[in-house]
């Protein structure tokens, strides 16, 4: 962090996004006030597009990273780089789609504080997946994280909603303040809360070389992380989360939260524990990256062989969020590659998971709305005969767990291509070689839901589905993305995730 | 060894930190007479005996009337020191302060409008 002169002007583009969100955030309330209950349906139109309109902000070729290196802005909270770019695009666009798939459903889509909620929420995530200061990781993930408490419980009259949204705040609120635990013994050992200069600080003669408590600082970090992630053995929540949420707040919680915990967390380890940091003798990367591929493994034990018995489809897709945080979690351990390129993939692998995981559940779970709006019901049993009832219903789900389950032409396959090469290319083959072994039990899940709507009959199958425009437009992209992604767009999106990663090497 | 002698003050404020209230409470013990009788005994709340189950259930608008109050309350810890270093303070840091300001009104507005503070 130099000690340039502030420029209000040249600092604006690299919080582009939040400013525009703050706003929306404002126009949304208002029309709350005062729109009269036949228009309340235009609020999510409003939100909705304003979300989208906000993606492309991070992209307006003005306002990109600046090509001089000097990336750290607003006193060295936020960093602009082309990370946190890919990362704000997919994070609103995951805002703009719930928006979106939010306006049938019962006691949400009509009231203008859910959408304003989601806006608020979104908010701190862009934050998140650019904070590079301490200070302002905490509060990014505070105001990302605080909102989505109240989404949980937001169906006031349902006690399952009221259960989720209570368990939820208790972990949540545990969690951060075991991770800011951890962040306050950060700043003790180092008196920097900037994450570039803590790195500088622990190599710097002034630092006594015990490496001992910063592991301690930086087990407890891990904690807070994987309860962010859902990554096994802090995934108590998330089953019961999923289920007892109002099913668009399930998605927005299973995309967002998720993908910009994973840009703080590839950000954060590689900025204040570098592979170059040594103390003592002691490398800590060494140990973040085992720590890493533990999580890895016990998140997709534990999220792939628990799914196999779940009735609820909301639960199921919980469990397969906790198995797909493991997943990711293999591109995360392999920054332990030994040359910058490896490193490069690793970071870059992780991205694209999250941007394909993005599209793909919130594709899954727009099915999942349509098909409990109308029935009532989650259990993956009254799936039956979906394929004679809305036949392009059941195909969407089928592609997004098809992408789920990483089979070819759907995007899954090259996201468990890049990580699994990634973990290769790191001498880790044998946490790739248990990825691939549960990408196969997962197959079975996933499979049986797709068997039950084709092959199953019921007696409502002369029952169609009905869905709004909103749904067709959000379940027609969000399937075209996920097809996309999986054949002719997989490598501009992987160059893009490739070019991000690089940012943050540099 | 510097290190540790700089992070003993602590130690020595949390020593003295528990002896600070327990001197005069253990001095009370020794000093006051003690003669228990029923009327002392009874329950205290403010000078007044209780009437009914304590466990009653508050109206549920206390709770947005002392979140509305607190809006404010917290706004004033922020605005203070805005207010003190006005005169020394550049233009952004004069408007940010407006902005503060202007997006808590929001909050006030939407809670005006949602009948938030009538008392029903």
């Amino acid at each position: 962090m130099n000690a340039t002169e502030f420029n209000f002007l040249a600092s604006l583009p690299s919080i582009a996004p939040e400013v525009g969100l703050t706003i929306m955030a404002m126009v949304v309330l208002f029309l709350d006030l005062y729109l009269p209950e036949s228009q309340r349906r235009n609020i999510a139109y409003v939100a909705g597009a304003g979300l989208a309109l906000l993606a492309i902000t991070p992209l307006i070729p003005g306002w990109a990273p600046p090509a001089d290196g000097n990336l750290l802005f607003w006193g060295g909270m936020v960093r602009h780089d082309v990370l946190s770019q890919i990362f704000k695009v997919m994070i609103l666009l995951a805002g703009a789609i719930t928006c979106f798939m939010s306006i049938d459903v019962k006691d949400i889509g009509r009231k203008g504080e859910f959408y304003l909620i989601i806006i608020i929420s979104t908010l701190g995530a862009c934050l998140l997946s650019a904070a590079s200061d301490l200070i302002m990781v905490f509060l990014a993930l505070e105001t990302m994280t605080i909102p989505l408490y109240i989404l949980a419980t937001f169906k006031r009259d349902d006690s399952k909603s009221a259960e989720s949204g209570m368990k939820y705040f208790l972990f949540g609120s545990f969690a951060s303040a075991i991770m800011l635990f951890g962040l306050s013994l950060l700043y003790g050992f180092t008196g920097q809360t900037n994450l570039y200069l803590i790195a500088e600080y622990i190599t710097s003669s002034q630092f006594i070389p015990n490496a001992i408590p910063v592991l301690g600082a930086m087990v407890l970090i891990v904690v807070g992380f994987g309860f962010k992630i859902s990554a096994a053995p802090f995934h108590f929540w998330t089953p019961d989360v999923y289920e007892g949420a109002p099913t668009p707040v399930t998605a927005f919680v299973s995309v967002a939260s998720k993908a910009a915990s994973f840009a703080l967390l590839v950000r954060f380890f590689i900025a204040v524990f570098p592979s170059a940091l040594v103390i003592g003798d002691q490398h800590l990367q060494d140990f973040w990256v085992q720590l890493m591929a533990v999580l890895a493994v016990v998140s997709m034990v534990v999220g792939n062989v628990v799914a196999l018995s779940q009735r609820n489809i909301k639960r199921l897709l919980a469990y397969s969020s906790i198995a797909q945080a493991g997943y990711t979690l293999i591109g995360v351990a392999a920054i332990q590659a030994q040359t910058l390129e490896g490193q490069t993939q690793a970071v870059a692998s992780v991205g694209f998971y999250m941007f394909m995981y993005t599209f793909t559940n919130l594709l899954a779970f727009a099915v999942i709305i349509l098909f409990t709006e109308a029935t009532g019901s989650e259990t993956i049993k009254d799936l039956a005969g979906l394929n004679r009832r809305s036949p392009w219903l059941a195909l969407m789900l089928t592609i997004a767990l098809l992408s789920l389950a990483g089979i070819p032409p759907a995007a899954g396959f090259f996201g468990k291509f890049f990580l699994f090469n990634a973990a290769v290319q790191a001498n880790l083959t044998w946490l790739a070689i248990v990825g691939v072994l549960n990408s196969i039990v997962a197959l079975y899940y996933y499979l049986v839901v797709i068997k039950v709507m084709y092959v199953d009959r019921s007696p409502d199958e002369d029952k169609p589905i009905p869905m709004s425009i909103s749904y067709v437009w959000v379940l027609g992209v969000t399937a075209l993305v996920v097809i996309v992604l999986g054949t002719v767009g997989a490598q501009p999106i992987f160059d893009w995730a490739m070019r991000s990663a690089g940012s943050l090497f540099s | 060894m510097q290190l540790l002698n700089e992070w003993a003050f602590i130690g020595v404020f949390f020593a003295i930190a528990w002896v600070f209230p327990l001197l005069p409470i253990a001095g009370s013990w020794f000093l006051r007479p003690h003669k228990p009788n029923a009327i002392k005994q009874q329950t205290y709340e403010c000078g007044v005996e209780t009437v009914g189950d304590t466990w009653v259930q508050f109206k549920v608008q206390y709770y947005i009337y002392a979140l509305v109050f607190l809006v404010f309350d917290v706004e004033m810890v922020f605005l203070f020191p805005w207010a003190v270093a006005y005169k020394q303070l550049d233009w952004f840091a004069f408007g940010a302060g407006f902005l503060f300001i202007f997006l808590l009104a929001d909050a006030l507005i939407y809670a005006w409008r949602k009948n938030a503070l009538e008392w029903i």
